[in-house]
């Protein structure tokens, strides 16, 4: 920090030459939206009255006088920009739209600011970044995009949801999840359905975001007090424009394909292995050849179960969309059709959206305007994340291929042996089990802004995120397993009603010429309801009956209900000085109904600084320098992300004993739960020199989590598992840098490059009682997600064993509490994105890397797939390299039927053997865009025309063991079984008119 | 204009103070004073205590097979990852009723049921409620804390008297209930000594409150006197208090109308039929299972059932009788046929299959006996043997053998025939039913295998079970077991 400042200076001084006679500028002044001639834009000479308007092609010449240096651009709609004009006689300037300057139109819940005044950590991105990425939902769209956003998927499932981490992994056991608001309305994220993951987040339309804003620290965040300490992510949805209306249709076509396949073995090499394992465990060899097949059968046949379950799947993406306005009113409306199969068969995503936005300004002080949104999706799901028998991505690798996957009639054989997998044939599972989600879902909102007087409004403001999630599993006889009772359906209906009110006076006034200040003052109410009913039928006459009225037997039902209520009042005042100087305070007070009815309220707070240094009169000679600014800000946010009645003590229903419903204390309650604090200070500074050539921005940030809401262990002999409680602490520190260049302009050609990269540590500061760990799950000093295991040492050459560190110098066969060790962080120490955009008249090409370092990862599927012949599946081919007499180096050891030779450990005991480095660098995106030069649209009749082919995932450049590294997960131990994400092409077409 | 602002002034006031409460309520959920109002709520949550036993890693599964398996009545015929490690006697590969995962909800281990007790035992005097209500939730609990204390004391430690190298610790004991956070301290293991006291104390307790059952009833699916008197028999046996356990055991005969000549057991013809009868026509304590106590898989994924035997088409069968057992059964004994001779893919030659878990309720279900009135036989026949009355000993085993199919035993069988007899017939009667491992260990009596895996001397650190390594950690005050590392 001190170091910029520095730097900053010497620079200055080093700079400071004067410039005396009147100079003449010439240039052309365009839209950032269109990249065309802004006509009649206002060109100023700052300080004075001198100025001139821009012709039909947006081409100025001015006359500077002496002493004078700045230029100021500005139109309707477009933010106003300040040049310094340095020695330079030509200065073109592309103008972005002013969000704020259309404000009179727009208004989201609390009230906007634009991003010149923000002295907190803000990052964003437009919609047109991902604009037309088959991607569904902006949480994706966001990924190494945003200095300090990590954005991890949990599935790759079409349509699935994602983990977003702002800053790091702050709570131990309350929720992580930024708060996220769309066009005010704080919408809830997860997935709406069971049968596979919907994301909720979905609903939203990516092609509708005009941009999303990541609030960051406290400073920015505060005005959300309670919520806020995971960060918020604010949508902002597209509004029409005054002007003729425009049409815009896109349609989209393509493919998805599977990443990265295990490689399994054939008939022959599994039972080679196998009978190693069966004779080296004394068993009869015979048996595994009677199981596994004959590896010296020339003639023994192989199936390719996993051949039979992954596909090349079609994804097709249209969008519609009409926008508008004139004086009085705009409009905004869309529709969108997506549909994208899964790279696994019967998996497929469809969704399907509407959208209205409408602003009405009936008379010079009043706006009313609605953002109404409603989103059907439909989920065909499948089982992931875990090793189940019916989870094609775990037991899809593991089906023996000795044995066939269909009768010679082409139907699905029903004896596939019981002893692995439960008979379970996995093929046939996957098509003829029904695992449907269905859900509709309204993100919309109504609002009313009053002027009061020319300074003060008034602002009332109903936000509804509603959805109903039906789902649908139906499980039929024809599959073995389900015959016993006839099959099953279940079905369960849900209903989340998400509501928040607010209502707020804003005031902005000027004094003095130099004094502005601006502020609000508000209400918020935030209610949430949920309910599900559920019922499973048995016993259908015929498999493909699956309706309840069918079921012999009703088998089970079931239900569910929860609520919370926030409240909060919130006020928040900005001062600026001249454009120079900016000061920020924001308190909040919240009450929440999850916490001790002794503790439920919190009060939050930050305050913040800013400094524009490049607006000072000192610094209007560095002609290089567009702007400079430098921010800091401290505040507390509190997090209240845990379950709904977790502060009470709560008697549940334990099931039934004799028809008669069962009680037990299911939670043990605490009266003086409250709040989980974050406390943030954030320094940053932001610049753009070189005319716009380098734009950058740097936070340096720490977040201490305070009073955690933790579920502290009790001793399992007291009948619970935990209570929770505030205690404990962890930080999260590091730096935040974002990088917009504008490498080469040389003639037609221009290559930009956006650059983002997060470094950051993490460190568990305190736990709870003075304890300083709890078992080997967290220790003080250590981050909060770590590895701690067995060191793997490799296979004994003498005896094919695994060996271990014995913790004392030496090695063991068998390992015990004694050998267990610190290994590593499972947290990464730094992500980012590097996007490069080339560009040559009409065409352009973006290629996006994502990616991140630092992390230990564990691939849990080698349990089933590298557990060196020892059970009873089918085995990834690098197991073929077995160890088989003494002498022999190898990373795979004896194979020893069951996996537990006589004085060893279980060869499936976790070690680092499971453990590999998680960092990767994924070529993430690679878009190649065509724009028809508008005099040949207009030929057409077209406004615009452009055509693009894109593709997603294209390459991974990782050490990580498993299929995908960007689905381990953060924080999450298992990864076994889970849905990879998929390499996608597609191409597009693009008509404005 | 001005009254659309008064409108929007007066409506969001209007809202505001609408939306100023933070009442929620916890709908499918009670509070603890208003569940347990009455004697009533009390029942309910005593009702709890039987539903725990169901779970997979406790009788459902994991109490009826593993000993069978850590011994040597059962062997692996499907390797499934499961019971391997047993078989063999591996290292940590053993019970764990400290903290398992139920299948059905969220408490973990035995130690939640035992909770259920001190809850009803600390409360149930101060609500209203009929006194024979009462008295009978109140006789379930202890006869519960005492059956969940038992199961612990016998896994995690030796029965008094027989300690190896004196080492006597037993679990940890809770007789008051965790209702908050100060409740919930750590403790250390309490001896042995202590945990069978209280064990004894809680049966005594039990006897006296609690209603009789009968045989062949549905009474028998919960707690009674005579199963409360069983339990203690069974209880003093493993204490080497003798001749307690012949007097408790003859008065639980007599409380379920049983006569020393075996009246009331089985016939030959239904001992076999009857394990899928519900109730067990022999069952003194029985827990109830119904379907919607599973979920779609349990059955075929967790059940007694889908281990040990073929009888639906998706069934595990993972394990069948050792050689040993099968031919250690004599001509004419009925309790042979609890297994039938069957083949399975991967497994050479033939393998047999329990025809004592047939899931005879449909897909994999069936009740799960707890105690069954053969065993008070056994039980005195034991004690008798201990205190030197040979003579009853040899009677016992006549009634018992005179209802499965076989003769009187040798008129002079004494001395160490006669206990081999004695083990003998408990290895037959309950095979698949959870004695072996316990009464080989409780005598002191190796394990042995056959020459498939190494013998385990008494004196070997695998007779006890490992402690959860989380609880170690989390308790300082608690202690491994001697030999694991």
């Amino acid at each position: 920090m001190r170091k910029v400042l520095l730097l900053g200076l010497m620079l200055f001084l080093g700079s400071a030459v004067a410039f005396a006679q009147n100079r003449v500028i010439t240039g052309t002044v365009t839209s950032t939206e269109d990249n065309l001639g802004v006509p009649g834009a206002t060109v100023l000479v700052k300080g004075t009255t001198i100025g001139t308007a821009t012709d039909l092609d947006g081409n100025y010449s001015i006359s500077v006088p002496a002493g004078s240096n700045v230029l100021v651009f500005s139109f309707v709609g477009l933010r106003q920009q300040e040049v310094s004009i340095g020695n330079r006689t030509t200065i073109n300037v592309a103008l972005e739209p002013d969000v704020q300057a259309l404000s009179e139109f727009v208004i989201t819940s609390y009230g906007d600011q634009s991003k010149r005044e923000i002295t907190g950590a803000i990052a964003s991105v437009k919609g047109e970044v991902f604009e037309n990425l088959p991607v569904q939902s902006f949480d994706r769209a966001m990924q190494g995009r945003i200095a300090g956003v990590q954005v991890t998927s949990t599935s790759g499932a079409p349509g699935g949801t994602l983990n977003v981490r702002i800053r790091g992994v702050g709570s131990i056991n309350a929720g992580n999840d930024p708060l996220y608001i769309v066009d005010g309305v704080q919408v809830a994220s997860g997935s709406l359905s069971g049968q596979g993951p919907q994301n909720a987040l979905a609903s939203i339309n990516p092609n509708d975001i005009e941009s999303i804003e990541v609030l960051k620290d406290a400073a920015a965040a505060s005005i959300y007090g309670a919520q806020a300490a995971n960060g918020v992510v604010l949508i902002t949805t597209k509004k029409g424009k005054k002007g003729v209306t425009k049409t815009k249709i896109t349609a989209q076509e393509g493919i998805v394909q599977p990443l990265n396949l295990y490689e399994v073995m054939n008939a022959t090499q599994l039972a080679t292995i196998k009978r190693d394992a069966y004779i080296n465990a004394g068993l009869n060899p015979a048996n595994a050849a009677a199981t596994y097949g004959n590896p010296e059968d020339p003639n023994l046949q192989s199936y390719d179960w996993v051949d039979e379950l992954y596909r090349q799947g079609r994804l097709s993406v249209y969008d519609v969309s009409v926008s508008g306005g004139d004086e009085k009113t705009n409009f905004y409306l869309s529709g969108s059709y997506t549909n994208q199969e899964g790279q696994i068969v019967q998996s497929s995503y469809e969704r399907a959206t509407g959208r209205l936005n409408v602003t009405h300004r009936p008379n010079k002080k009043l706006t009313v305007a609605a953002n109404l949104s409603l989103a059907y999706q439909r989920t065909l799901g499948t089982i992931a994340n875990g090793n189940f028998v019916n989870g094609p991505f775990s037991a899809g690798f593991t089906m023996r291929p000795n044995v066939p996957i269909y009768n010679e009639d082409g139907s699905f054989k029903a004896d596939y042996p019981s002893n692995h997998n439960f008979g379970y044939n996995i093929v046939q599972g996957v098509y003829e089990e029904l695992r449907r989600g269905t859900s509709v879902q309204t993100v919309s909102n109504l609002q009313a802004n009053y002027q009061i007087t020319p300074w003060l409004s008034w602002t009332s403001y109903f936000g509804l995120d509603f959805s109903d999630n039906r789902d649908e599993n139906n499980r039929p006889s024809t599959i073995p397993v389900f015959s016993s009772f006839g099959g099953q359906s279940f079905y369960a209906d849900r209903r989340n009603n998400n509501f928040n009110t607010n209502h707020n006076l804003n005031f902005n006034k000027k004094f003095g010429d130099v004094h502005t200040i601006t502020g609000l003052a508000g209400y918020e109410y935030k209610g949430f309801q949920s309910e599900e009913t559920t019922a499973t039928g048995r016993g259908f006459a015929n498999p493909t009956l699956r309706y309840l009225q069918n079921a012999a037997t009703p088998f089970a039902v079931g239900g569910f209900f929860t609520e919370f209520k926030r409240i909060g009042v919130f006020g928040n005042v900005k001062y600026n000085y001249d454009d120079r100087y900016d000061a920020e305070f924001t308190i909040r007070r919240d009450g929440h109904s999850r916490f001790g009815a002794q503790n439920q309220w919190g009060t939050f707070g930050a305050a913040s600084v800013g400094w524009r240094v490049s607006s000072e009169s000192f610094m209007q000679d560095l002609t290089w320098l567009d702007n400079l600014r430098v921010r800091a800000s401290f505040g507390i946010t509190g997090n209240s992300d845990i379950a709904n009645f977790a502060s009470r003590t709560l008697v549940g229903n334990t099931g039934q004993y004799l028809g008669s419903g069962s009680l037990g204390l299911s939670q043990l309650g605490n009266d003086l739960l409250t709040w989980e604090e974050s406390k943030t200070i954030n320094l940053g500074v932001d610049w753009t020199i070189f005319n716009g050539r380098l734009i950058g921005t740097v936070d340096f940030w720490r977040k201490d989590s305070e009073s955690l809401l933790f579920d502290t262990p009790l001793p399992i002999d007291s009948g619970f598992g935990s209570i929770t409680r505030n205690t404990g602490s962890v930080r999260n520190q590091g730096i935040d840098i974002d990088l917009q260049t504008v490498n080469v302009v040389s003639g037609k050609f221009q290559w930009n490059t956006g650059f983002n990269i997060t470094f950051l540590e993490n460190e568990l500061r305190e736990l709870y009682d003075g304890r300083d760990r709890i078992g080997n799950d967290l220790i003080v000093g250590r981050p909060i997600s770590f590895w701690y295991t067995h060191r793997f040492l490799g296979v004994n050459p003498a005896n094919g064993r695994a060996m271990y560190d014995d913790a004392n110098g030496g090695y063991t066969y068998i390992v015990g509490e004694s050998t267990l060790q610190y290994i590593g962080s499972g947290l990464p120490t730094s992500y980012g994105g590097l996007s490069n955009t080339f560009s040559y008249g009409p065409v352009s090409l973006e290629v996006f890397f994502q990616g991140q370092f630092g992390n230990l990862a564990g691939n849990q599927d080698m349990f089933n797939l590298e557990d060196w012949g020892a059970s009873t599946g089918n085995l990834r081919t690098n197991q073929l390299s077995y160890w088989k007499q003494p002498g022999d180096i190898t990373t795979v050891g004896r194979p020893y039927e069951g996996g537990q030779a006589p004085g060893t450990s279980n060869i499936d005991t976790f070690s680092t053997r499971f453990l590999s480095d998680g960092g990767y660098i994924r070529l993430k995106q690679v878009t190649l865009n065509y724009v028809l030069p508008s005099a040949a649209a207009q030929k057409i009749g077209m406004q615009g025309l452009s055509a693009f082919v894109q593709g997603l995932n294209l390459a991974t450049f990782t050490k990580y063991t498993g299929q995908d590294p960007e689905v381990v997960g953060i924080r999450e131990f298992v990864s076994i079984g889970r849905f990879p994400n998929a390499r996608q092409f597609s191409a597009g077409l693009t008509l404005t008119f | 204009m001005k009254n659309i602002f008064r409108i929007m002034v007066f409506g969001g006031a209007l809202v505001a103070a609408s939306c100023t409460d933070l009442e929620t309520t916890p709908r499918q959920s009670l509070t603890p004073g208003t569940a347990l109002a009455d004697a009533n709520g009390y029942e309910s949550l005593a009702l709890s205590m039987y539903g725990r036993a169901r779970a997979f890693g406790y009788y459902g599964q994991n109490m009826m097979i593993e000993p069978e398996i850590l011994a040597d009545n059962l062997r692996i015929i499907a390797n499934t990852g499961r019971y391997i490690g047993e078989e063999a006697n591996a290292d940590r590969a053993h019970f764990n009723l400290w903290d398992f995962n139920p299948n059905n909800n969220s408490f973990r281990g035995v130690y939640a049921g035992i909770n259920d007790a001190n809850i009803v035992l600390a409360g149930i005097e101060n609500v209203p409620g009929q006194e024979s209500l009462k008295n009978r939730v109140k006789g379930e609990a202890h006869f519960m804390r005492a059956l969940f204390y038992f199961d612990l004391a016998r896994v995690y430690g030796y029965e008094p008297g027989k300690e190896v190298n004196g080492w006597d610790k037993s679990v940890i004991l809770r007789t008051e209930p965790t209702l908050g956070f100060s409740n919930a301290d750590f403790r250390a293991r309490a001896t042995n000594r202590q945990v069978y006291d209280q064990i004894i104390s809680d049966l005594q307790a039990a006897v006296n409150l609690l209603p009789t059952a009968t045989l062949r009833n549905a009474s028998v699916y919960r707690a009674s006197r005579g199963a409360a008197q069983a339990l203690l028999a069974r209880v003093y046996l493993y204490d080497s208090k003798f001749a307690e356990a012949a007097a408790s055991a003859s008065a639980a005969m007599a409380s379920f109308g049983i006569t020393d000549d075996g009246t009331g057991l089985a016939t030959p013809a239904n001992y076999i039929s009857g394990f899928s009868t519900a109730p067990n026509p022999e069952s003194l304590f029985e827990i109830e299972i119904r379907s919607n106590d599973w979920s779609t898989v349990d059955g075929v994924n967790n059940s007694v059932c889908s281990l040990t035997a073929n009888v639906f088409a998706s069934a595990q069968f993972i394990v069948t009788a050792t050689d040993e057992l099968i031919n250690s059964y004599e001509t004419g004994d009925v309790r042979r046929n609890a297994w039938v001779a069957t083949t399975r893919s991967g497994a050479s030659g033939t393998v047999y299959r329990s025809a004592k878990w047939l899931g005879h309720k449909g897909d994999f279900l069936e009740n799960l006996p707890i105690i069954r009135a053969a065993e008070l036989f056994l039980i005195r026949a034991e004690a008798r043997y201990r205190t030197n009355d040979a003579a009853g000993a040899r009677a016992d085993l006549n009634a018992l053998r005179s209802k499965r199919g076989l003769g009187a035993v040798d008129a002079a069988l004494s001395g160490q025939a006669l206990f081999n007899q004695i083990m003998l017939e408990r290895r037959q009667e309950f095979a698949l039913e959870g004695h072996r491992w316990f009464d080989l260990k409780r005598n002191g009596m190796p394990i042995t295998k056959a020459g498939r895996f190494e013998t385990v001397p008494y004196n070997d650190y695998r007779l006890l079970a490992p402690l959860p390594t989380g609880e170690l950690q989390l308790n300082d005050q608690l202690e491994q077991n001697p030999g694991y590392n």
